[in-house]
């Protein structure tokens, strides 16, 4: 494609290739096996080596799926029901299985998203540092009313966001949705009040210790459990507050880290704004 | 007939989305306009992996909610892999966002506009 080609031609073309995608997309979606045709005794994990259920179940009954030392795990591992509030040292105690996933299971991979957004957010921090504009505000000032509004919402805002992320194993949340929660209400101050800056190396020491805790909390699970990111606390009886072993620990870490970051971010964003652009 | 629907109307809407994202990261000049389409193509990719963990009849995967997440062996609540993966797919599109916007901004300051074709024309 040049630079003189038709604009229509273009659009055919990309219209083409949106067609070819949306094709492909149909068609993983309905050749997709569904939730309701999996049989839990049946050790999915296992049966999606194969990338394919139907013929890993044909290899199963005939007995060719496993190796002669092996045995096939559906008969020995029976499916027990959890009974809220009742059951007790489980594997992983929250409530929350989409959190026991995400911070136990896969906790290596929340470790590596932490450290995602916090490059992404320094790179934003570097990018917009160095010149900056003092921007000539507009006279209007916002009201007494947004002034003091601003501030007691914040108060409720960031107790919403701890609220969030202490009940991360119980309740659908986390460390990641509380600490957005709480960095709304960071905005909520820039908004009230003409130049308004958080204290920069209180965030800085707030976002570095959380992300340290996080990797101290890892560091005890290998000397304790021998593994990185082991559960090393009891996991007490499902949906109880203090259940779920280290899940509230590092959701608070994480909430802490998040929403420090996004502060900084909402701060390096808004600080360097100039008034022709506006 | 309900079923069907309840079930494919998720289909239809993600897959559209990412379609219209596409649509516009081919076409639009503008990198601000990009950067739209980048984040719409997201929100379809996750709308799509729920929809994959979802069936009609599926309750939430958290014990509050029922008791049993699985009757005699067969799983009703949804799966929550999927939506494992897509609550890390959220976060990491916030961060690669605003760094992309970022960037976008010191291009505005050294080319003074944010058209692909006239940035390519200056380069020259």
């Amino acid at each position: 494609m040049k630079n003189d080609t038709p604009k229509v031609f273009k659009s055919i073309f990309a219209l083409f290739v949106v067609a070819i995608f949306m094709i492909g997309l149909f068609y993983a979606f309905v050749s997709m096996p569904k939730g309701w045709g999996v049989n839990v005794n049946n050790r999915v994990s296992r049966l999606y080596i194969l990338k394919n259920v139907r013929t890993a179940t044909r290899l199963l009954d005939s007995g060719k799926f496993f190796a002669k030392g092996m045995k096939p795990l559906r008969a020995e591992v029976p499916y027990k029901p959890i009974k809220f509030k009742k059951t007790a040292n489980l594997e992983d105690g929250a409530a929350n299985v989409v959190t026991s996933i995400v911070v136990d299971y896969r906790g290596f991979d929340t470790l590596g998203e932490v450290t995602v957004l916090f490059l992404a957010a320094s790179g934003v921090m570097m990018l917009l540092f160095g010149k900056r504009v003092k921007p000539k505000r507009k006279k209007t000032e916002p009201s007494l009313i947004m002034y003091v509004g601003t501030r007691i919402a914040f108060a409720v805002i960031f107790l919403f966001g701890i609220y969030i992320f202490v009940h991360g194993h119980l309740t659908p949340g986390g460390g990641f949705p509380g600490g957005a929660v709480i960095a709304s209400g960071i905005l909520g101050l820039f908004l009230g009040r003409n130049g308004y800056t958080p204290n920069h190396a209180g965030l800085k020491v707030f976002e570095s210790l959380s992300g340290i805790a996080f990797v101290i909390i890892g560091l005890i699970g290998l000397f304790s459990v021998k593994s990185f990111l082991a559960n090393f606390l009891p996991t007490g009886i499902i949906g109880n507050l203090y259940s779920a072993g280290f899940i509230s620990l590092i959701y608070i870490a994480i909430g802490m880290k998040v929403g420090s970051e996004l502060a900084a971010v909402v701060d390096s964003m808004i600080g360097d704004t100039k008034e022709e652009w506006s | 007939m309900q079923v069907f629907l309840q079930n494919w109307i998720y289909l239809i809407a993600s897959v559209s989305l990412i379609g219209v994202g596409l649509y516009i990261v081919l076409t639009k000049e503008n990198i601000f306009r990009i950067i739209v389409g980048l984040n719409i193509i997201e929100s379809g990719t996750n709308l799509f992996m729920i929809a994959i963990a979802w069936h009609p009849k599926a309750v939430m995967p958290i014990y509050t909610a029922t008791d049993h997440l699985a009757v005699n062996g067969k799983v009703i609540a949804a799966d929550p892999l999927p939506q494992s993966l897509v609550l890390t797919a959220i976060v990491i599109g916030l961060g690669t966002t605003a760094l992309a916007l970022a960037i976008g901004v010191k291009i505005f300051e050294k080319y003074g506009t944010l058209d692909v074709r006239k940035i390519k024309e200056a380069e020259k």
